[in-house]
């Protein structure tokens, strides 16, 4: 591979990468604003101004203060290159910390916060913002304009998910090229020039795809803010835990921010994954963090309709194995979940094995629209990981299980998750059954039709894994401690078949791994 | 006071920066008159507890002089969080040469009055001569520094030998005993505290009365609060220092001054963050303390109060 020299450091590029590219694949950061690995170039924020200190010197001519004369006199300094432009050529040397780039960088600096508002202590990029970043490591100089900055307008509504702040805007045109490049919807643009600058929707149009959210991650100031974070954290409360997206069979690589103190997630972010979704996530996987704490099952319960009542844990799994010890096994269906992990769903699979019980079901959420882009058309993270868990045996669907349960072929029923694209009117029929035990995160119709209901670990609390459709395992790490006496669906299960008098030979997560392909532990 | 100034230098050494030439004199003057109340509390302390309580009392009253000075500079009597990375909270008040320069003869008529008081009393002599000895090799072993050291016979005193600060430009002198006993160890703080105002007499003239105080780096020093307010350069400063700390270059340094009770160092070792990876104190006390041991073997149990006292230990160095 070629080489150039960037600050003393020999750096291999590919014909056709920039400076910038080279670098930043090396983990070397050139300041930037308007440049993202996942856009085009703009070049426009000037803060990635860097020398080419090889060749022939291009040089610019200026005006210097000339000390003795006391006046100015014209002279030459070099000319600096934008690294996110500048295509990366052999045996060039580069210099982004020389005196001539300090300066740059310095003034660049200064002049992008000329007419900046103090708006830190009331702004959510606080704590995460590049101008603030880049104030204390490139400029570090108090304010030398003394006249009032320009007014812009604040609090703009671009659309349902996204608020506008033109004062914070450094125009770096991040958020137009989101929109035309990832989100192909030109929706977004600018108009006037120098400090009258402003990002304007299209006429007639609302910042409305499914997107939006990106303008606001790809945002590096307090310029886009999202409706749904806005005002309610502070990120430097906030630790970052690794997740994968429960929306669809994408498998989008999360940041799963939340706030340890009081164990509540507060957003997620795009986690960068070459092979999965590259730099970006859609609206609705990034707001599928809010499912973790509504409508959660905290305490077991049993009875139906108006005798439904709270039970002890213990007391729970009890019953749950006296009704299912009723059912006989080949009249037990048993219902895996295409939105649990694929090691809760291998549970179950032995869990019906142990049991000699071969209805194997799947409960999948639907009423979903995929495109080309990101989103997947099956809504569920995990069908392929359910499909594997259950080791070939052909997974019937729930209407098939309402079908047998009316026909007297299933009378009793373990199902795992809330999830499922029918309603609760629909699974009516399974009311009829004595033996319908729904172990489950949430409620939902599941639970809302099950004798007893026993709660379980919502994704956000447990290590698992999640088959994509592009079937490569994708593993994550509990980030959230579950809620006292909830424990993994996993476990539960083993405890169940304990309760039954099965061993299902696991006891902990990695010995149930075995049974999954070498991918899965690879994954790990 | 000296606490402080010795945590802001040994940062200050770390970030490789210089506090201005005012700043350092305003230091140096805190930080002698907080060595005078110092001393004067010990020595006060240790005839109350031989049954001398007027000494006391008259002794102490310097302190109280001392901190009415320190309280209009600072705000706080004792416990003045004061020093900071790059300078001082705030400038030095108008008033603060005229006051310091009005107290100055007062300590002298106070140093005099104690030698009157203490020095031919017989109770005072037999409780303090030969009493609590610790022998120059034993002070060397245990890392004794400070008065304790000195009144051994050696004259180590970091303001002279590691000079910091503007230290080499006074003319002062490093009083040293013979024995080690309680005596030498009184003596020699009545002494520290007459070349503590030589030097207070030296830096109060030296001392330029404009110029800045801090660092002019807003990564370092806190910009004005009205600028915080008001522009968003500060603003940011402000938000970084507070959030983030102050962020140091790698490394690891040790910075040592002349506490109160002896050589008074930081260890600290920085990973580049806001944040220190480790810091390590070295408070005077810590080896004094258990230098006493020597000195206490041997003697009476009666003993133990007057030596310990001159020992002038400071439970919070202590407590590791």
């Amino acid at each position: 591979m070629p080489k150039f020299t960037l600050d003393g450091r020999e750096i291999s590029f590919d014909p056709g990468e920039t400076v910038m590219e080279a670098a930043w694949r090396e983990g070397i950061e050139i300041p930037h604003y308007c440049w993202h690995p996942g856009l085009s170039v703009a070049a426009n924020c000037r803060m990635c101004l860097v020398h080419v200190e090889s060749g022939r010197q291009m040089e610019m001519p200026q005006l210097a203060f000339d000390e003795k004369k006391g006046e100015y006199v014209p002279t030459t300094k070099p000319k600096l290159q934008p690294a996110c432009q500048l295509a990366a050529a052999e045996d060039i040397v580069v210099s982004s910390t020389n005196d001539e780039v300090k300066t740059a960088q310095a003034s660049v600096q200064e002049f992008l916060l000329l007419n900046h508002p103090v708006d830190c202590p009331i702004c959510d990029q606080a704590g995460e913002c590049k101008l603030q970043d880049y104030y204390y490591e490139h400029q570090a100089t108090l304010k030398r304009k003394l006249t009032e900055p320009v007014h812009k307008p604040k609090g703009v509504r671009f659309g349902p998910t996204i608020i506008y702040d033109a004062e914070r805007c450094i125009m770096c045109t991040r958020c137009i090229r989101v929109c035309d490049e990832v989100a192909k919807d030109h929706v977004l643009d600018m108009r006037e020039r120098g400090n009258k600058n402003e990002i304007v929707l299209a006429p007639g149009r609302e910042l409305d795809h499914r997107y939006t959210l990106m303008t606001e991650h790809v945002c590096p100031v307090g310029a886009l803010t999202s409706q749904d974070f806005r005002f309610k954290a502070r990120v430097w409360f906030l630790k970052s835990g690794q997740g994968v997206c429960t929306g669809c069979a994408t498998g989008c690589n999360t940041h799963v921010d939340y706030d340890p103190r009081y164990g509540k997630v507060y957003r997620l972010r795009p986690r960068d994954n070459a092979d999965v979704n590259k730099y970006w996530m859609c609206d609705d996987g990034m707001m599928t963090y809010t499912r973790h704490d509504t409508d959660r099952l905290l305490m077991p319960t049993t009875g139906r309709g108006d005798e439904r009542m709270p039970v002890g844990e213990d007391e729970a799994l009890d019953l749950a194995a006296e009704k299912l010890k009723a059912v006989d096994a080949s009249k037990l269906a048993v219902v895996l979940s295409a939105q649990h992990t694929t090691e809760d769903n291998l549970a179950l699979a032995k869990l019906a094995a142990a049991l000699g019980a071969d209805q194997l079901y799947l409960a999948a959420l639907g009423g979903w629209e995929g495109d080309d882009i990101l989103r997947s058309d099956d809504n569920n993270p995990n069908r392929a990981g359910a499909t594997q868990a259950a080791g070939g045996v052909t997974l019937k669907s729930v209407d098939d299980l309402l079908a047998d349960a009316q026909s007297g072929a299933v009378q009793g029923v373990v199902a795992l998750g809330w999830a499922s694209a029918e309603q609760l009117e629909e699974l009516a029929p399974l009311t009829a059954l004595d033996g319908v035990v729904s172990l489950t995160s949430h409620v939902g119709a599941f639970p809302a039709v099950a004798s007893v209901a026993i709660p379980v670990a919502d994704i956000f609390e447990i290590d698992g894994s999640f088959v994509n459709d592009k079937s490569m395992p994708q593993a994550f790490r509990p980030v959230l401690a579950p809620p006292t006496g909830v424990d993994p669906a996993w476990k539960t299960i083993s405890a169940l078949a304990g309760k039954l008098g099965k061993d299902l030979g696991f006891q902990d997560l990695q010995s149930l791994r075995q049974g999954l392909s070498d991918a899965v532990e690879a994954a790990q | 006071m000296l606490n402080n100034v010795g945590w802001s230098l040994a940062v200050e050494k770390l970030l490789q920066i210089e506090v201005p030439e005012r700043c350092q004199y305003y230091r140096v003057i805190l930080g002698e008159l907080s060595r005078i109340a110092d001393h004067f509390t010990c020595n006060g302390a240790s005839a109350m507890e031989l049954g001398a309580f007027t000494p006391f009392l008259w002794l102490l009253k310097v302190r109280d002089w001392v901190w009415d000075i320190l309280e209009r500079e600072t705000g706080a009597r004792m416990t003045h969080s004061f020093g900071r990375i790059g300078g001082m909270a705030a400038p030095p008040t108008a008033s603060f040469k005229d006051d310091v320069r009005q107290l100055i003869p007062e300590v002298h008529k106070v140093v005099k009055e104690t030698e009157i008081m203490l020095l031919r009393n017989r109770i005072f002599l037999d409780r303090m001569q030969g009493v609590g000895v610790l022998t120059k090799e034993q002070a060397l072993s245990y890392g004794v520094t400070g008065p304790v050291a000195r009144s051994t016979g050696i004259p180590y005193d970091v303001r002279k030998d590691h000079p910091y600060m503007v230290y080499d430009r006074f003319d002062f002198d490093v009083p040293i005993g013979e024995d080690g006993d309680n005596w030498d160890r009184f003596m020699v703080r009545l002494e520290e505290i007459r070349q503590s105002v030589r030097i207070i007499e030296q830096a109060i003239e030296q001392m330029p009365d404009d110029g800045p105080i801090n660092v002019d780096d807003p990564r370092i020093v806190y910009p004005d609060k009205d600028e915080v307010y008001t522009t968003i350069e500060a603003t940011i400063a402000h938000f970084k220092l507070v959030m983030e700390g102050l962020r140091t270059p790698k490394g690891e340094v040790y910075s040592f001054t002349e506490g109160g009770n002896g050589e008074l160092g930081f260890h600290i070792v920085s990973d580049g963050s806001g944040t220190p990876y480790r810091v390590r104190v070295r408070p005077p006390c810590w080896y004094n303390l258990a230098a006493s041991r020597e000195m206490l073997l041997g003697g009476m149990i009666a003993d133990i109060i007057p030596t310990f006292g001159s020992v002038n230990m400071i439970g919070g160095e202590c407590d590791r």
